[in-house]
């Protein structure tokens, strides 16, 4: 049957292909637009995770409350430390296509479903528009709060995976260790928090999961960006 | 109309070939000695209250089982214990789920099976993590550093070494 399946898969993949539009998809009437998961830019920032469009978590919500948010890179987008000159509140870091940057080049990030072993082991999602402590981030499925670093904080879902919201305000957070969320409860306001050293103003979203493989299991970083696509198609269609 | 159901289809097939839904991972318990057991019964209440319910070996370095001030967050398949100490968020976590189950043949994730090791010892945006599989469960210790650039606990191996080093089994249900 699994055989069957694999064959049936690259069968409609190879007719849909010859069919498929030009990227990025522009979707929705409210322009938003999107490059394929895995499709990293610039090409100098490392090798997405392409092809894996499987939706890890399926029917999350879109964990920043309202739109517009862009997901892009903060280290290659305008500005960014390795990135081209220019502010970090530059235009072209607010605006639509999305771009995954899941795998993205970073050192010592232990990365098992990363071609290259490491990288980002989340996306980064900027607000709609560059001003901290102003968007909320909330919860994208009911669950319990189990940890607040200092710009971290980590949201157990009833699913058993384990979601992680960076660079929130601390001052400001709405949310208690061990306190219960509801899906869409607000976490904390985005802002630019990494302790000592202010980054860009963006939310790091990361999501964890067990993957069994026969007796073995093994918890690992997976790939946000589709879960996310879909998520926003929602809150843009008004229905998070 | 025909190019997105197909594709709809693809992604339902490529999902069923792949990855399946989740469940509860097989815990081979460890005998408790009686050493063991006489400790569990001295730890402090914030510690066996928390800790209760969860039905999978519960671990914590040796140096922090006393110390009240802990925060538990658990139900029966996981546990999270943060101390709050200076400068920095110590965390240590257990859970006995799994949420995707993949196929022994793909050969992606029989590397990734392949190249399991006892303890990993690892960055994640900064936080210092250590991973690792104890009697079918997953583990971790991280340490958030208010200062990340500057602070050993977060810029060097040592300090998370030592932690995962004395780890105790300090309780669990089976
Ligand atoms: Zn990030």
């Amino acid at each position: 049957m699994r055989f069957i399946s694999i064959f049936l898969s690259v069968f409609i993949f190879t007719a849909c292909s010859q069919k498929e539009e030009k990227i990025p998809v522009d979707l929705t009437r409210k322009g938003f637009s999107y490059y394929p998961a895995g499709e990293l830019a610039p090409v100098t920032s490392g090798q997405g995770r392409k092809g894996d469009n499987y939706v890890y978590a399926p029917g999350i919500r879109f964990p920043i409350e309202s739109a517009p948010a862009y997901l892009n890179s903060q280290v290659y987008g305008v500005g960014g430390y390795l990135g081209p000159k220019g502010s970090l509140c530059s235009e072209t870091n607010y605006a639509y296509p999305w771009h995954d940057n899941y795998c993205e080049k970073r050192s010592k990030y232990n990365m098992p479903l990363c071609s290259m072993g490491t990288g980002h082991q989340g996306v980064d999602i900027r607000t709609a528009t560059c001003e901290k402590k102003k968007y909320y981030a909330v919860a994208v499925e009911n669950g319990v709060i189990t940890s607040i670093g200092t710009y971290t904080v980590q949201l157990r879902g009833i699913s058993g995976r384990t979601y992680r919201y960076l660079h929130l305000d601390s001052a400001t957070l709405k949310v208690k260790r061990g306190q219960n969320l509801r899906r869409g409860q607000r976490i904390g306001l985005v802002s630019n928090n990494m302790g000592s050293t202010p980054t860009s103003i963006h939310l790091h979203f990361d999501m964890k999961q067990t993957i069994k493989i026969g007796n073995s299991s093994k918890t690992v970083f997976v790939p946000p960006y589709t879960s996310l696509v879909e998520a926003y198609k929602r809150l843009l269609q008004g229905h998070p | 109309m025909r190019t997105s159901f197909l594709r709809t289809l693809f992604f339902m097939l490529l999902a069923n070939s792949i990855l399946n839904a989740g469940g509860i991972l097989d815990i081979k318990w460890p005998e408790l000695n009686q050493a063991q057991q006489k400790a569990v019964a001295s730890y402090p209440k914030v510690l066996s209250e928390g800790i209760k319910e969860v039905r999978l070996p519960v671990y914590l370095s040796s140096s922090y089982v006393d110390d009240q001030n802990m925060i538990v967050v658990s139900n029966k398949d996981f546990y999270s214990i943060s101390f709050l100490l200076e400068g920095a968020t110590l965390l240590f976590e257990g859970d006995r789920t799994y949420q995707e189950v993949v196929s022994v043949k793909n050969s992606e994730f029989q590397k990734i099976v392949q190249k399991l090791k006892p303890v990993e010892f690892s960055k994640s945006e900064e936080v210092m993590i250590a991973q690792f599989n104890r009697h079918g469960a997953n583990y971790s210790i991280s340490v958030e550093c208010e200062k990340p650039q500057t602070d050993k606990r977060c810029t060097e191996e040592a300090f998370i070494r030592g932690l995962y080093g004395n780890i105790i089994l300090v309780g669990g249900k089976r």
